[in-house]
């Protein structure tokens, strides 16, 4: 069986995004706030089987790699 | 964001094996400091970051990659390996 769970958060825009680093002027900087050691903060998702997975419902049982993937599906 | 009917015929083109998540309302996005908003021509626009975290049994973040660092999996999937190793170990 396998130990890790590996849960992939498939992201993409709807609305046309702006090519990162030429056109966008004054980014907002976003540093995760997070870092190793935190507790991970709990969420609740729909998977691609419309079923709602729950980062708590892995507590004590597996361990969870979390992929944040930006225009996967897209080819962006 | 994509949608879960998005997610699941990108699953099924790539034939995955594990859940492909949508947060649609952003509100995960949010939480982890993951989004990250762009002013063009007056107009702001959301973006996620990409990011690899790894989360132990406990609940505890043992491993954040994120922007260009998170395009490598290596580092991640060494975190993973140890952590298996030690839950086996016991």
């Amino acid at each position: 069986m396998k130990r890790v769970l590996i849960l992939g958060l498939l992201l993409a825009a709807v609305i046309a995004a702006p090519p990162l680093a030429r056109q966008a002027q004054n980014p907002h900087v976003a540093k995760m706030s997070l870092k190793v050691g935190d507790a991970a903060p709990d969420f609740t998702l729909l998977s691609d089987q419309w079923k709602t997975v729950k980062l708590s419902d892995y507590r004590g049982k597996k361990n969870v790699f979390l992929a944040v993937y930006v225009l996967a599906f897209t080819g962006g | 964001m994509d949608s879960p009917a998005a997610n699941a015929a990108f699953a099924k083109q790539i034939g995955v094996t594990f859940p492909l998540l949508s947060d649609m309302n952003r509100r995960m996005l949010k939480s982890y400091g993951i989004l990250k908003g762009y002013d063009v021509q007056n107009e702001t626009y959301e973006w996620a970051l990409r990011a690899n975290i790894v989360i132990d049994k406990q609940g505890i973040i043992q491993l954040i990659d994120e922007g260009d660092s998170a395009v490598d999996p290596n580092s991640a999937l060494t975190v993973c390996t140890t952590l298996h190793k030690k839950s086996t170990a016991k």
